[in-house]
């Protein structure tokens, strides 16, 4: 079914352990024999990250694909970590729970791949981000050492938050076997409601407007319009509408409180000069699953760019990498998780070259240093990435990082090259 | 070590008024709020910057003094209990907001800024900062980031970590790092998330983006009153398994209410064997009813009644009772011991009766005042110091709690850390390979062990089997440059 290419480069093997302690010992001897490793979940987010320096091994978690334990009276449940998203979303549903994560495609990434690669979706406000979600891991280190941190429990703060580390290490300290997360219940009802703005000022307002007290949006995101004309349900919606942006708001919990904060929103919206697009019922969890894969690479040749900021600052962001890669002929296609003060900006370089391609990088990372911002690439067209920058300048804990990395994966085989560290 | 030249040298880094080198005056220093081990510092500073603070680390090291990072010493851990002596940091000077970005939900501080005082400052922005530990009046940011500290209001919002954006600290090589600025994922490993719960030995925090949380638009609080403590925990699990999420679910036992009750002047009836503490809050709307569903829960397990708590006023009287529990417990005894551990919310009613099994056995009473939303229990062993028949119960009693949660699935500390207290017991949750690499993410930061040595790694069987453990992590690095 695969052959976990990756840039490029095909691996001489393919291990695939069936257990914690298989996972281990496979680490164990690839770190004996030097052998350096990809591992590898979904292959949703392989595309993120520098081309690997060496790859001998493709390790698939697809075998450890067991629930582990799931208490739901407790709200807690153990995954290990070939377990696709939707399949632990599904187990937790059936008791009325959920995990407030919504990344994308869910039905192949696993929760491994994920939390290893950091990813995100649109639920960003009201639930912080999935670290806050993780109680603990167990991880089989680069020297093969399964070793555990955290707990089962809802608090705990007996020894170091180790799992922490993986959480967008990109496996380069460790091959997450399993993971615990503390649960919530699912919220009784989800609305959202889309606000058109022809004015492009206007749209930044509006995300202040509807996160002011006593709303409480579960997810907040605006999109301009070449983003919101890649989501088929949404160019639905929005047939006929100018050019605009939109902001799109869900709202969960009791139905009262739920009416109550999608009307508010409604009116506050619609005083600010907004067309209002309402949503099915039936169509919002479909609608923020869309919404969630415009955010995640696609090997379709595009360049796709994470940046961050204070969320304030976000109108002056989205302006600027627009103008950045407006001056080069490029139409973004952007999507920004407001509250999170994170923008996705997709930009379709077409036969540009490296120096061009570096070139409007730096424009832009300089321009967001003064914002106090940052830039990353996600996703680079595969003619590019080796010769793109794609993580920015060095983060100052680099020297402990690497001192880590040293202890955690002594022979440096974990997915070698691919990330800062 | 020739101390006064040390002292001169620090002197002339912080000025005369920044080192406290007095004996009579260090010994305020000699323990924090855990009172079974003590230590004399050596000298104590109190910087006023990260600079100041880069410049001691230095010194300390050239020295082969240890560093204790020290907040407002409320630990119950013995974490800023200077054990081994050394220089004593206090952050008591570095206690400025610097900046409160409200658009941003962000405040940028230095460590030594009070916790309560902070949510003070921030409540006319409409804002709070989350974490409230029942010390919120004297404790300390930078302890809390230490600490990962808990509190109440954690049931809804989640521990210090979840509040944390990014920190600047100082490293024991001296030099002064930002973990983050605030943004989102930031890109490299996630030391703000590591240095969160560190207890002062990976790095002394300087300055702290902390997140704001909005102060709900509305509260309710009612007592739940029950003749015994079964009955308010059986209704704890059930709320939670049902899938209610209340703002704070906080138990007082016979005990606690009688320590409390004329203080506060609660007027709590004599049969009221335990009362449960209820919050909800958010949206006005739908709020009544999820009340309604939770006390309906209490009825059902026996409550004797349910006392709402209607204006702002009695609600905060509700509030300091709760909070200042601990400190009305002289009234009962001369010294009570504080065990904290936690254990899954099912297991609560069986984890309590053996509480008071262990109370029966060790012919010792104990108190207890919890976090019961969040599984987190506080026994508090009462017992007179001086009598060293009591001293022993109390200890073997607190050894009991920490077997009997872990029995249930449970941890050895919910909040209140490692630190000296417990480091003996951490063999009985990790192994000796969990415990060497916790030990190799240590050593990645602190390769001389400068900053708080000799807690939070267990040294119970000899200070051997600890060495043996670092120096494990050591070899591997080691394996690497050869
Ligand atoms: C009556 C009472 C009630 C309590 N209730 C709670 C509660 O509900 N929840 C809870 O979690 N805790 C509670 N505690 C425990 C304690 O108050 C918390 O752990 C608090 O966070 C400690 O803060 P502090 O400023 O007093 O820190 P300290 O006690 O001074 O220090 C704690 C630890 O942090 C380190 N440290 C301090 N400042 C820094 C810094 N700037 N950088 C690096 N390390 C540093 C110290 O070395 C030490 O290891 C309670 C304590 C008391 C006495």
């Amino acid at each position: 079914m695969h052959d976990y290419a990756l840039h490029g480069l095909r691996p001489h093997s393919v291990v695939e352990p069936a257990s914690a302690a298989e996972l281990a010992e496979t680490l164990r001897q690839a770190h004996e024999r030097g052998l350096a490793l990809v591992p590898w979940g979904g292959g949703t987010r392989q595309h993120v990250g520098r081309r690997p320096a060496r790859y001998d091994l493709a390790l698939a978690t697809r075998r450890l694909n067991r629930i582990v334990a799931y208490h739901p009276e407790d709200l807690v449940v153990t995954a290990e970590s070939g377990v696709t998203l939707e399949t632990l979303q599904a187990c937790l549903a059936r008791h009325g729970q959920w995990l407030p994560w919504d990344p994308a495609h869910p039905e192949r990434a696993t929760i491994g791949g994920l939390l290893a690669s950091g990813a995100t979706g649109a639920l960003r406000c009201g639930h912080t981000t999935l670290r806050d979600w993780t109680l603990g891991m167990r991880v089989a280190l680069g020297d093969g050492r399964l070793v555990k941190s955290g707990s089962q429990v809802a608090k705990n703060v007996a020894g170091c938050d180790a799992h922490k580390l993986h959480i967008g290490a990109f496996g380069t300290l460790g091959v997450i076997a399993e993971a615990t997360f503390k649960v919530a219940p699912l919220p009784e009802h989800f609305r959202s409601l889309i606000a058109v703005f022809t004015d492009p000022r206007l749209p930044v307002r509006a995300v202040d407007h509807l996160r002011a007290a006593p709303l409480q949006p579960v997810a907040l995101v605006a999109l301009n319009r070449p983003a919101a004309d890649r989501i088929p349900a949404l160019r639905t919606l929005l047939e006929g509408q100018p050019d605009h942006i939109s902001v799109i708001a869900r709202f969960a919990g009791t139905d009262l409180a739920v009416s109550r904060q999608v009307h508010e929103a409604e009116r506050r919206c619609v005083s600010l000069g907004a067309r209002i697009v309402a949503v099915p019922l039936k169509d919002d969890a479909l609608l923020w699953h869309a919404i969630s894969n415009t955010m995640a690479p696609t090997g379709d040749g595009s360049l796709l760019l994470r940046a961050g900021a204070p969320s304030s600052a976000l109108g002056a962001v989205a302006g600027l990498l627009e103008r950045v890669a407006r001056r080069n002929g490029w139409v973004p296609a952007q999507i920004g998780i407001a509250p999170a003060g994170l923008i996705f900006s997709r930009w379709f370089t077409g036969l540009a070259g490296p120096e061009a391609v570096n070139q409007a990088l730096l424009e832009a990372r300089i321009e967001l240093g003064v914002l106090g911002g940052y830039v990353v690439v996600e996703e680079a067209p595969p003619s590019l990435v080796g010769a793109l920058d794609l993580w920015g300048p060095l983060p100052e804990g680099i020297d402990v990082m690497r001192a880590l990395r040293a202890r955690w994966d002594p022979a440096g085989i974990l997915n070698p090259g691919r990330f800062v560290v | 070590m020739n101390r006064s030249q040390l002292i001169e040298e620090l002197r002339h880094v912080v000025g005369p008024t920044g080192v406290v080198a007095d004996p009579v005056a260090l010994m305020t220093y000699d323990a924090d709020g855990c009172v079974m081990d003590t230590g004399e510092p050596q000298v104590v500073v109190l910087p006023t910057s990260a600079e100041q603070v880069s410049a001691v680390v230095r010194l300390a090291a050239r020295y082969g003094a240890p560093i204790v990072p020290r907040g407002a010493g409320t630990g119950l851990a013995g974490g800023a209990t200077p054990i081994g002596g050394g220089i004593v940091v206090s952050t008591a000077r570095m206690d400025r907001v610097l900046e409160i970005d409200a658009r941003n939900g962000r405040v940028l501080c230095q460590p030594g800024v009070i916790n309560w005082e902070l949510s003070q400052l921030l409540k006319p922005y409409g804002y709070q900062f989350a974490p409230d530990p029942s010390s919120q009046k004297a404790c300390t940011v930078g302890g809390n980031i230490a600490n990962n500290a808990g509190g109440p209001h954690c049931l809804k919002y989640g521990i210090t970590s979840s509040h944390v954006l990014g920190v600047q600290m100082v490293l024991p090589d001296g030099s002064i790092i930002w973990t983050g600025d605030g943004n989102p994922a930031p890109v490299g490993y996630d030391l703000t998330g590591v240095i969160t719960g560190s207890e002062g030995t990976i790095g002394l925090v300087t300055a702290a983006w902390l997140r704001l949380t909005r102060l709900p638009e509305a509260v309710r609080v009612v007592l739940a009153l029950f003749p015994d403590i079964a009955g308010a925990s059986a209704s704890v699990s059930q709320v939670i398994a049902s899938g209610f999420l209340p703002a704070a679910l906080e138990i007082m036992d016979r005990l606690a209410i009688k320590a409390v009750n004329d203080m506060y002047k609660l007027g709590l009836p004599e049969q009221a064997g335990a009362a449960l503490l209820i919050e909800v809050d958010g949206v006005d709307d739908g709020l009544d009813e999820l009340l309604a569903d939770i006390t309906a829960v209490c009825w059902r397990n026996g409550a004797i009644d349910v006392r709402p708590a209607r204006t702002p006023a009695e609600q905060n009287q509700v509030w300091a009772a709760r909070k200042n529990a601990f400190g009305a417990m002289g009234r009962l005894a001369p010294t009570y011991y504080l065990v904290d551990t936690v254990v899954p919310r099912t297991r609560l009613p069986y984890t309590m009766e053996q509480v008071g099994r262990i109370s029966q056995e060790y012919r010792l009473p104990i108190a207890n005042v919890f976090h019961a939303g969040d599984g987190n229990l506080h026994p508090i062993i009462l017992f007179d110091r001086r009598d060293r028949s009591q001293n022993q119960r109390a200890l073997e009693a607190a050894t009991g709690v920490m077997h009997v949660s872990i029995e249930q699935g449970g941890v050895i500390s919910g909040e209140h850390g490692i630190g000296v207290e417990k480091q003996d017991y951490m063999t009985l949750l990790f192994s000796t390979d969990d415990l060497a690499a916790m030990a190799g993410l240590h050593q990645s930061f602190d390769p001389y062990d400068l900053f708080n040595p000799g807690k939070v790694f267990p040294k119970g069987r000899g200070c051997g089997e600890l060495a043996a453990l670092r120096k494990a992590g050591v070899a591997w690095s080691e394996l690497k440059t050869r």
